[in-house]
């Protein structure tokens, strides 16, 4: 290569015409071909035809290779975040990351500002992952080429698209990765660099090497386009809204919600993403704001869904301040499922909507004159799933308004302990499956269990040698000895009996095998 | 219809060579039976002629006072006990068996006391399909979650206890249920007589000494369909 005086002087221009039309880029602290960046920041920035003008800067770490698949892309995903900070289109590719910066040269003032600060950037980032802190990159003009070059390790700066047949040129065949078979035919055919490659004609390559091979070299040579994956920031929204006037009124700020809302989900729709938690702040002068946290129980971008919900909260909402200022932020992202209705939900069906028709086609009487006999049951059979959009909306409106936590789910647990048998679950948390699974118990005690149970056992009474609660009580069967927990220190020792009480009540109770020997009652079989 | 109905009568008695009041008997039960499968005719002793449609309480003698032979399948129940765990949910049971069978959930609304897995489970009732709403919800908040519930028709039932409710909140109810297509019966410990709730049952004990204060008094006071309160006496806990 030449040497950093020489490079100096080069315009684009001049380059196309010398022989070696490679610039080589200044290494990390230097500040070379500071003109030639000049003259490459003149022409910056034709959105328009943006491929044929554009120049890739790759990035190629050797060193992930070692790393296991996911977490290379894991890294590669967050050096892209950080070569956000110079170009906005980052595509990935093994081992390497490409970004363009032929829009950003002029924001940035040349190559060498932009290369000095991601080699800052990566640096460091390497350094923090305990990794080589080396990298090598290339820029060109199409992604293939910045590619090849930076493998190749001659950190090279190809400005016009015509000297790249001749900067490719000199590149060894290694740095298109080809497999053993494919690179002990080239070696046979005598080709050692590309430029041997350029000279072969392309049928015959074609033929022997298959069309990725020749596309990959068009890709580099810019013949033909090259698809690339871009990154894409994970998505985050935040949006504030100042009202013009101070509100109290929580029903007036509904249109102003609504407007949000319809920003939110046209958000959401562009990025067919589907939210499952917002916080909407009300702001006020001098105080601190009111949050409202809403959750949904499946990812959602309805914007009536989310009104409704909003609404739902407002009802029972009281304000220590006129409301000045609303924000509305996405704390939970999730991927949007649609909903596909079924034909026909359920038999009943033909009571709804298309009840007239229906019911002209399932009369016995039409069945009978035509002789033929009509399916009556739904087309598409399809059970309603406990998990319809309508029930979840129902308890995201309980949750809404009266807590999250008094909305409970039930579940028998397998305990012999009467009082640990039975447990409430707040309903999200059932959400988890492994756990639910775990805790349900399918079977349970063959003696009678009652629907109510006290949650501190009553003593009862006895009255001349009997027991009482509210009226007298006689023993129906039992007794059910349940003797567990010694091991906790509060031993459950006790014979269990269903009682009848004399208004016609059946009773759960139990007698304490101890010293005292008393009766409780701690349940009813309502 | 009309020539069916001629045939019957003129085969009825020669078929039945037996004491007059036995052939007034077989054609009232055969002219009985032939209006009974005209949908278009309004009886004024079932319920607005859906015949047996209704789901059963699990207690024959019940069913037998009862429209349509049960529960109807929407609207607005009044269960009526001098106090909780009378055997009121006996009754329910096999209805909520049924629902969840449907694939629908049963919302319980603040409930008097700790409702019991187990119970649940033995009675065959899924519990991943039920959801309670706790104890010490406002009397307003259990209204409204009821009024949402009962119009949400996969809810297929909806259980409240709440002493005493205006009729305009009742009717509210009421409407809710019959728009969303489900049952929500209420838990009272006392009658409001102009109640527009569609049954209206009350549970008393049993007062006698010669059935071991086993059978109670269950009273259908109102049920539309019926023309008078009903009473019957039923063993409530047949299983246990």
């Amino acid at each position: 290569m030449e040497d950093p005086e020489r490079t100096k002087q080069l315009s684009p221009s001049l380059a196309a015409k010398t022989a070696a039309r490679v610039v080589k880029l200044p290494t990390r602290g230097e500040t070379g071909v500071a003109k030639a960046t000049r003259n490459g920041g003149a022409t910056t920035g034709h959105k328009g035809s943006k491929r044929s003008h554009a120049l890739w800067y790759a990035l190629y770490l050797p060193q992930l290779e070692e790393l296991a698949l996911p977490q290379q892309r894991q890294y590669l995903n967050k050096l892209a975040a950080l070569m956000q900070e110079v170009s906005s289109t980052v595509s990935f590719h093994p081992l390497a990351l490409v970004c363009e910066i032929r829009s950003s040269l002029k924001y940035f003032g040349g190559i060498d500002v932009i290369h000095c600060r991601l080699g800052q950037l990566v640096t460091a980032q390497l350094v923090e992952w305990a990794l080589a802190d080396h990298f090598l990159y290339a820029v060109s003009p199409t992604v293939t080429g910045s590619l090849l070059l930076a493998r190749s390790g001659h950190n090279a700066l190809v400005y016009q698209k015509d000297n790249l047949r001749s900067a490719l040129g000199q590149l060894s065949t290694e740095v298109l990765q080809l497999n053993r078979e494919q690179n002990r035919r080239l070696y046979n055919m005598g080709v050692r660099h590309l430029r041997d490659i350029w000279r072969l004609p392309p049928a015959g390559l074609r033929r022997r090497f298959g069309s990725d091979f020749l596309n990959q070299l068009n890709q580099a040579l810019g013949k033909v386009p090259e698809p690339t994956r871009n990154y894409l920031p994970p998505p985050a929204f935040l949006t504030c809204y100042d009202l013009p006037y101070e509100l109290e009124n929580l029903d007036r700020l509904l249109p102003v919600a609504d407007e949000i809302f319809a920003q939110l989900c046209d958000f959401l729709r562009r990025r067919d993403l589907g939210t499952s938690q917002l916080l909407f702040s009300l702001q006020h002068e001098k105080r601190s704001c009111t949050e409202i946290s809403i959750g949904l129980r499946q990812p959602s971008r309805s914007r009536k869904h989310l009104m409704l919900l909003l609404e739902t909260h407002f009802s029972n909402l009281s304000i220590p301040a006129p409301v000045t200022a609303v924000k509305l932020e996405v704390t939970q992202f999730d991927a949007f499922v649609s909903h596909s209705d079924p034909l026909r939900t359920s038999e009943k069906w033909g009571r709804g909507k298309w009840g007239q028709t229906e019911n002209s086609f399932d009369s016995g009487e039409n069945q009978q004159r035509s002789g033929r006999k009509f399916y009556s049951g739904p087309i598409f059979p399809h059970p309603i799933s406990p998990n319809d959009s309508n029930l979840n909306q129902l308890i995201e409106q309980l949750q809404a308004r009266l807590g999250e936590h008094h909305v409970k789910s039930i579940n028998s647990v397998a305990e012999h302990c009467p009082e640990y048998a039975s447990q409430q679950t707040d309903y999200l948390e059932v959400d988890t499956p492994g756990k639910k699974r775990q805790a349900v118990a399918t079977q349970v005690a063959l003696h009678p269990r009652p629907f109510w149970l006290l949650e501190q056992p009553l003593q009862l009474r006895i009255r001349r040698g009997r027991l009482y609660h509210c009226k007298a009580i006689t023993i129906v069967s039992g007794p059910e000895r349940i003797e567990t927990h010694w091991w906790s220190g509060t031993d459950v020792r006790r014979d269990y009996y269903v009682a009848r009480e004399q208004n016609g009540s059946r009773l759960w109770i139990y007698r304490e095998r101890g010293a005292d020997k008393r009766w409780f009652l701690h349940g009813f079989f309502a | 219809m009309k020539s069916h109905f001629k045939m019957s009568v003129i085969r009825a008695p020669s078929g039945t060579p037996g004491p007059t009041a036995d052939k007034a008997c077989t054609h009232t039960q055969h002219i009985g039976e032939l209006l009974q499968g005209n949908p278009n005719l309004w009886r004024g002793c079932d319920m607005a002629g859906q015949g047996c449609h209704g789901r059963s309480t699990g207690f024959p003698q019940l069913d037998d006072i009862l429209p349509g032979r049960g529960w109807p399948d929407r609207g607005l129940v009044e269960i009526i006990s001098p106090c909780w765990g009378m055997g009121e949910l006996q009754l329910l049971i096999p209805l909520m068996r049924s629902t969840v069978e449907q694939g629908k959930w049963i919302l319980w609304i603040s409930p008097p006391y700790l409702l019991y897995a187990p119970a649940l489970v033995q009675a065959g009732i899924n519990t991943g399909q039920v959801l309670v709403v706790e104890r010490d919800t406002s009397c307003k908040d259990a209204l409204w979650s009821m009024e949402k519930a009962l119009q949400t028709e996969n809810c297929g039932l909806v259980l409240a206890w709440q002493n005493w409710l205006p009729g305009k909140v009742l009717r509210r109810l009421q409407l809710a249920a019959a728009a969303g297509d489900t049952l929500g019966v209420l838990f009272k410990h006392r009658d409001s007589e102009h109640s527009p709730s569609l049954v209206r049952i009350q549970i008393r004990g049993s007062q006698s000494q010669r059935d071991r204060f086993t059978r109670s008094e269950v009273t259908v006071i109102k049920a539309r369909g019926n023309f008078r309160p009903l009473t019957t006496h039923v063993d409530l806990y047949q299983q246990i």
